[in-house]
């Protein structure tokens, strides 16, 4: 698609980054054309995508939007990127020559307003390093997906990410005051922080969840809440598994009673043994919650959650001090994946992940059936469950945990033989009971394809943002909106 | 042939938080909330034995394999994905507080050789090196005294040759001796090349992973009459604190050449 050749892409970007900042390191550029969504191609490391021209490393607002008006000039697909733990291919290069723009290079702190309670960062600002920095001086984003360790500020925004104590700060669109983003004929827009505003649209929206098919996010500023562990409380019960259908209905109620924990969720037996082998019986779901805030509050939510709890006979309460130190040890950072990779490699086993919501009264037909499916139409599974782990006042999410081993296939036809069959299963399902196919990893390209079943009649919307604000076709094609075949 | 492999399932000390490895006037670390995991070069020992079992195919020797565990009811699950994976035996010794056999490799090692003794004759038996949280490193070797069998450490392969004999490559210091072995005997697993066990679908479990395990009582297996003989007198973390400076300079070259000068330099130059 590109109208230049490779090499003048190369020298293009050289002109304007200077020959540093331009990569064109072969085993680079082959680790840049795809993420986790082909993560058994990714370990066996075979490339089935374009390779891409060059990654450029940006250290200004200015030099994306160069890079951007270049690229737009030229008609060259940029896929953005910040930590790259993206999992549902939003950062293969889908098209030949692409230019992948790493903002990992922007990882300044601007600045913490902690009067207006705010924290302004670039977008490579690691996410960890941040809500350390903010815990030492009393302050947290409450933003803690499980891949804090790896994404930076701009791919979670990007994604429109979700943390573990949703239920209480919401997701990063509840977080997210202001931002800048740079747009691909190089224009770029400030959105100023307020408390809020009835301006018309809410336009950060616009930029929140684009997952880089739309603009470049450069700066964000989130929210800033006090931190304040030692208030923390944990609640837990187990439930024999064919007790989920309750296990979602206890979840509903604490919501609907009006509780605000910072996390809620509940695992299906199968999933349960992944964490608390140690302790629980095999065939127990199990339902927890922490309760996070001031002092006063938060034995006041444990209370009223345990009120809730007491009437159902079928749950038996759990020693809350193995949930709290369970959950210490949650989040995923190099060192898993690196581990990961290499019992892939010896075992053909591999675990993905899948993430949907559904409203209280369809999140169990969604769970129930496409295990069920799964289990009967796809070969050589190993496990097969699921967690629901962020819960609102209307209904919940489910994240599908699977495992299968890879038996006589080439690693480039794995995603056809295993991982693409059983999102399509769960896909289908979900659209069935009318939920939502994507709860917080984004659409990527995984799951561009259900875009138009996925978004009804407001697919228009959404085509129409992508056709003006990209005309030339030139931000992470294939994402969102699948590419023409 | 007949072919055991003892393992033992640990706590995964990855996941042990930081202030419970804080032992102060204690001697107990709580490790009762990690993920149970296999012990690592056990776990590459019962690959070992998989691995050779399909290395058999079309050869004129069957290997029976079995396992036998020494813990709390929890390691059977353990067992039943042993069992799914094609062992055809699986045995508990029934020790609930395992805490208590920590420390106590002869008191293991009496439990392991009295049920080759009394229960089910073996030809080779399989153990991991040592175990994460023991760390005792002596099970393999009193195993063999208290059976008057060779014992072969470090081994990193096992291959088929008739029914009385095994290929066994182990490692020694500065490489691998490749040697004929008749059995019995028995193998210390250390660095296997293949360490992660393979795992069985959910069919399999279905299938075979619900027979029942044998459960021994460990009196009946000796292990009461051998005396503890060690006992934990104190714990002491490792410090892990290295001793740091930190480059101050207002530029990464600077940073740079400040580390090459200061720190790099003399030690490159001796080299
Ligand atoms: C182990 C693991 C656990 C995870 N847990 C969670 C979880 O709990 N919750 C959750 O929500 N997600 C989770 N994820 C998914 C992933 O971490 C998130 O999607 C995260 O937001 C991605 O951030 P990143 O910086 O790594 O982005 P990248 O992987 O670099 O990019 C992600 C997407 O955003 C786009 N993008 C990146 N930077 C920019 C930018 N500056 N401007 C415009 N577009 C951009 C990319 O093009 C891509 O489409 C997990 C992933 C892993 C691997």
């Amino acid at each position: 698609m590109a109208i230049i050749s490779r090499e003048q892409i190369v020298e293009g970007l050289e002109e304007i980054l200077g020959k540093e900042q331009v990569i064109t390191d072969e085993q680079v550029l082959k680790e840049s054309s795809l993420d986790r969504y082909r993560k058994y191609e990714q370990v066996c490391e075979v490339y089935t995508q374009p390779i891409p021209a060059a990654v450029v490393y940006v250290k200004s607002t200015q030099e994306v939007a160069d890079v951007l008006s270049f690229a737009n000039e030229n008609e060259i697909n940029v896929v953005p990127r910040t930590g790259h733990s993206a999992i549902e291919g939003g950062l293969e290069t889908a098209l030949k020559d692409s230019i992948v723009i790493d903002g990992s290079t922007m990882n300044k702190v601007i600045k913490v307003d902690e009067y207006n309670m705010q924290v302004t960062c670039q977008c490579g600002v690691p996410l960890q390093e941040l809500d350390d920095m903010l815990r030492e001086r009393g302050y947290t984003t409450g933003h803690s997906p499980q891949s804090k360790p790896l994404a930076q500020i701009g791919g979670l925004v990007a994604t429109r990410s979700i943390g573990q104590f949703s239920t209480l700060y919401g997701g990063i669109e509840d977080m997210i005051v202001g931002m800048e983003a740079v747009f691909p004929n190089g224009k770029v827009c400030r959105i100023k922080n307020v408390p809020r505003r009835a301006a018309g649209p809410d336009i950060r929206h616009i930029i929140c969840g684009n997952e880089g098919a739309i603009c470049f996010i450069t700066e964000v500023t989130l929210k800033l809440f006090k931190w304040q562990p030692q208030n923390n409380r944990y609640i837990g019960y187990k439930l024999d598994d064919e007790y989920m259908k309750l296990g979602f209905d206890c979840l509903r109620e604490v919501m609907v009673e009006g509780y605000k924990p910072s996390f809620a969720r509940l695992y299906d037996a199968a999933d349960a043994q992944q964490h608390f082998s140690a302790w629980l019986e095999e065939g127990k779901a199990i339902l927890i919650w922490m309760a996070e805030g001031p002092a006063n509050i938060t034995p006041a939510i444990e209370e009223g959650i345990k009120g809730l709890m007491s009437k159902h006979p079928e749950l038996e309460e759990v020693d809350p001090a193995l949930i709290e130190k369970w959950y210490g040890g949650l989040n995923w950072g190099p060192e898993q994946i690196a581990e990961e990779k290499e019992e892939i490699l010896a075992t053909r086993n591999i675990g993905i992940t899948t993430e949907v919501s559904g409203s209280w009264d369809n999140i169990y037909e969604i769970y129930k059936t496409a295990c069920d499916r799964i289990l009967e139409e796809v070969p050589d599974m190993t496990l097969m469950g699921g967690h629901s782990s962020h819960s609102y006042i209307n209904g919940t999410n489910m994240y599908f945990v699977y495992y299968y081993n890879v038996v006589d296939c080439a690693p480039e036809e794995e995603i056809n033989k295993y991982h693409d069959r059983i999102n399509q299963i769960i896909c289908e399902q979900v659209i069935k009971y009318g939920g939502s196919i994507v709860h917080h990893h984004g659409l990527g390209k995984a799951r561009a394809k259900y875009v138009t079943q996925e978004y009804g009649s407001s697919y228009y919307m959404l085509k129409t943002l992508k056709q003006a604000f990209d005309p030339n076709g030139i931000m992470n094609m294939g994402t969102l909106i699948p590419l023409r075949k | 042939m007949k072919i055991l492999g003892c393992f033992k399932v640990v706590p995964d000390l990855d996941l042990i938080v930081e202030e419970d490895w804080n032992i102060e006037n204690h001697l107990h670390i709580d490790t009762g909330y990690a993920k149970l995991i296999w012990n690592c070069f056990d776990e590459g020992a019962l690959e070992m034995m998989l691995r050779l079992s399909d290395l058999s195919e079309g050869l004129n020797v069957v290997y029976k394999l079995s396992a036998l565990t020494i813990g709390r009811q929890k390691t059977e699950n353990f067992l039943k994905t042993l069992y799914a994976l094609g062992f055809s035996e699986g045995a508990r010794i029934c020790v609930e507080a395992e805490d208590e056999i920590l420390f106590s490799p002869e008191m293991i090692s009496e439990g392991i050789a009295n049920y080759v003794k009394k229960i089910e004759g073996q030809d080779v038996i399989l153990t991991g090196i040592q175990s994460s949280d023991g760390n005792n490193k002596m099970t393999p070797y009193l195993l063999a005294e208290k059976l008057g069998w060779p014992c072969i450490t470090q081994v990193i392969g096992l291959e088929p040759i008739d029914e009385e004999h095994l290929k066994v490559t182990s490692q020694v210091s500065g490489g691998c001796i490749v040697r004929k072995v008749k059995t019995p005997c028995v193998f210390a697993i250390g660095n296997a090349p293949c360490s992660y066990l393979r795992i069985p679908t959910l069919k399999a479990k279905m299938k075979l992973g619900k027979r029942p395990v044998t459960r021994l009582v460990p009196e009946d297996m000796g292990m009461s009459e051998t005396a503890e003989n060690v006992r934990v007198t104190a714990l002491n973390p490792i410090d892990k604190k290295r001793n740091t400076v930190v480059i101050e300079a207002d530029s990464p070259q600077e940073k740079a050449r400040c580390l090459y000068e200061k720190y790099l330099k003399e030690r490159l130059s001796e080299l």
